[in-house]
């Protein structure tokens, strides 16, 4: 009895229940609740200053919140932020770690920092750099490396004392697209081996390839879910025009009955709408009187871009 | 405590591969021995000086040879007019000129009053006041060498003596105490900008999260300034007695107990400073804000003594006024630790105080 009372939930990595934060009259993160079990990578997705990295600083135990509950590892939010940075992983938005300082001579310092020492250590310190690809670099100055080889750097030294759980801040900002393929390499590595992932991120291709996504805006938790399902609620609403000129049939097509958004690609518009059949014939009949030229008018799938912009549209409209 | 030792590595590593701050560290204490050494001398001495002799005799060269003679006035020129000696004080050129009349030996062969003038740049009093003492003292001399006034009897034998500093050499009294300036400068310094480094760029962010306790940063980053402020006091210690042969008179190890206790006040002010500030030119500032009061207040030029009462008061909350009556005490009059207890208490509560008070600031939560 009293041993199934103390594992709760042993699946359960992160979970978050009403957690707010509130810095003076501003709310930057709203009772916002979620649950991440372990071997599973969470998308946590939304716009700059929607509090993505106030929820990570409060479950990483470094922002008190203003009320709520969480549970990071088995530990509490409030109660026992320090016990909960023992068995985390952190990578930071910004850079975090020593420029001046070589690749190895990081690693081994926030190794020590995390109670490593002697020989499992210096192993550990190998194994990072092998599964991480630096072992080229190890005494190259971490202010040296390229971009991508500085994120690779945050995360051998995240996941340097084996920690369960990693939270990343937007572990690819800025980086090119093979560099980004890279880290995410990595992190479908690392969550084959039963860690679990928190990611934030503005790319909505890489939110894709994660197992649950949620979309924070303004601080409340708007929606949650698998990406496939999430998409799926979107069938049926996306009309992918071809047309001639651009910008004047975006604005035209805006002011349509039955259209809630407009997404302007490089040689296409996507036309989030309620009436998918109605719509299509407004388009056409407006589109002749104006002279727009219409080559190509069809129902595309949507994609989570489409659901990330339905949704904060949606919310903007309640407001 | 691995913890500690990482984290002082880590700090030398910073320190080694920082060529700017090595360079300050080593070229400013060095900088301000040399100047106060050579550069700064408080001792009047060869004080430029124009002659106007329009006497022309063996006395009147007697009595200019007793003004350079006493090491205090140089003779820069002989002018053969009044006006070229008024424009040479009045263009800097000179800081006295002596005047002396054409009647002047003949005056006083007759046994009558002979004059003389010297005329002394006031501007800046301390030399001028040195100039006149020293100048009624060699004029006294001269008559009483030269037999023009009978040998006199006082009815009080008054002898004064100087003690600690006889010959009142100026790099006896101002290199003890630039220790107490260096130290007070450079190590408050360095710490909040290490410190504050951390903060700028970034490096704070990914500590932590890391279970490492704040004392343990806090220790972890100081050991290494402790080391450096050490380092510092040494050489400053060794070029003062070798190079400027400041003698000792008091124990090595008294010396170099209080400069730890004084040191640890230093670095604690550098680590409140570092919690105020957000980079590390905020940081250097609220240390300049706080270091030029010392410097005026403390003692160091201007005795604490003739302050006015509530300037005084302000200097006992200053560390450094305590320290100065410390290396002083222990390097000039060879003072023992317990002859410097109302120094030394002051300094370790504020050491106390400011390390206490660092640490609870240092919060591992995010504001």
């Amino acid at each position: 009895m009293t041993k199934d009372k103390v594992c709760v939930m042993p699946d359960t990595a992160i979970s978050a229940d009403k957690l707010t934060k509130r810095f003076g009259k501003f709310t930057a993160v709203n009772e916002v609740t979620f649950e991440i079990p372990y071997g599973s990578i969470f998308g946590f997705l939304g716009a700059n200053g929607a509090g993505k990295s106030t929820t990570i600083r409060m479950l990483c135990g470094i922002l008190e919140p203003t009320s709520g509950n969480g549970q990071v590892g088995g530990f509490d939010v409030q109660t026992q932020p320090e016990q909960i940075k023992t068995v985390i992983g952190y990578v930071s938005q910004r850079f975090s770690l020593y420029s001046d300082l070589n690749v190895a001579e990081n690693l081994l310092f926030y190794g020590q920092i995390y109670g490593l020492s002697g020989t499992p250590l210096t192993s550990r310190i190998r194994e990072v750099l092998a599964l991480t690809g630096l072992d080229p670099f190890r005494q190259r100055l971490a202010g040296d490396l390229s971009g991508g080889m500085k994120q690779k750097l945050a995360i051998a030294n995240a996941i340097l004392h084996n920690p369960k759980i990693i939270f990343l801040d937007e572990p690819t900002a800025g980086l090119d697209p093979l560099s980004r393929r890279a880290i995410w390499e990595l992190l479908y590595q690392l969550a084959e081996g039963g860690t679990s992932l928190f990611v934030t991120t503005h790319y909505m291709e890489e939110a894709e390839r994660c197992n649950t996504i949620a979309f924070i805006s303004d601080g409340k938790l708007l929606k949650i879910g698998q990406p496939s399902d999430l998409r799926q609620q979107l069938s049926d609403q996306i009309l992918e025009v071809a047309c001639q000129p651009l910008m004047k049939a975006s604005r035209l097509f805006l002011k349509l009955e039955g259209v809630r958004g407009v997404t302007v690609y490089g040689t296409t518009l996507n036309l989030n709408v309620t009436d998918q059949k109605a719509v299509e014939e407004r388009v056409k009949t407006s589109a002749g009187k104006e002279g727009i030229v219409i080559s190509s008018i069809k129902s595309i799938p949507a994609s989570l871009e489409d659901v990330f912009s339905d949704l904060d549209k949606g919310r903007k409209a309640d407001a | 405590m691995r913890s500690i030792w990482a984290i002082t590595y880590k700090e030398f590593i910073h320190i080694a591969r920082d060529r700017r701050t090595l360079v300050l560290l080593i070229l400013m204490p060095m900088m301000q021995l040399m100047i106060y050494g050579y550069g700064i001398n408080t001792d009047v001495k060869h004080l430029p000086t124009y002659v106007y002799d329009q006497d022309r005799s063996y006395l009147s060269r007697r009595l200019i040879n007793a003004f350079t003679q006493s090491d205090y006035f140089t003779v820069k020129a002989q002018v053969t007019s009044l006006s070229q000696a008024y424009s040479a004080l009045d263009r800097g050129f000179a800081q006295s000129a002596l005047v002396i009349p054409p009647d002047f030996s003949a005056n006083l062969i007759k046994k009558k009053t002979a004059q003389v003038q010297l005329l002394i740049d006031g501007t800046d009093s301390t030399p001028a006041n040195v100039a006149l003492d020293a100048s009624q003292a060699i004029v006294n001399a001269f008559m009483q060498n030269e037999r023009l006034i009978p040998v006199q009897v006082f009815p009080i034998d008054f002898r004064p003596r100087l003690w600690y500093n006889p010959d009142l050499k100026s790099t006896y009294f101002m290199l003890p105490g630039l220790i107490g300036l260096v130290l007070q400068f450079l190590v408050p310094m360095i710490t909040a900008s290490a410190i504050v480094r951390e903060k700028e760029r970034g490096n704070i962010e990914q500590l932590l999260v890391t279970p490492i306790k704040p004392y343990e940063l806090i220790l972890g980053k100081i050991i290494p300034y402790i080391a450096i402020g050490v380092i510092i006091a040494t050489s400053i210690i060794t070029t003062m007695h070798y190079l400027f042969v400041v003698p000792i008179k008091g124990s090595i190890v008294t010396l170099f107990f209080l400069t730890l206790v004084y040191l640890i006040v230093c670095l604690g002010i550098g680590l409140w400073a570092s919690t105020v500030a957000d980079n590390q030119q905020q940081a250097s500032q609220i240390v300049m804000f706080f270091a030029m009061p010392s410097i005026l207040l403390s003692g160091f030029i201007f005795p604490t003594g003739s302050m006015p009462v509530w300037v005084r008061d302000i200097s006992y909350f200053i560390p450094m006024t305590y320290f100065l009556k410390i290396v002083r005490g222990i390097i000039l009059k060879g003072m023992g630790f317990f002859d410097l207890v109302d120094q030394v208490w002051p300094l370790l509560l504020m050491a106390f105080l400011v390390i206490v008070f660092s640490i609870r600031r240092f919060s591992k939560r995010m504001a």
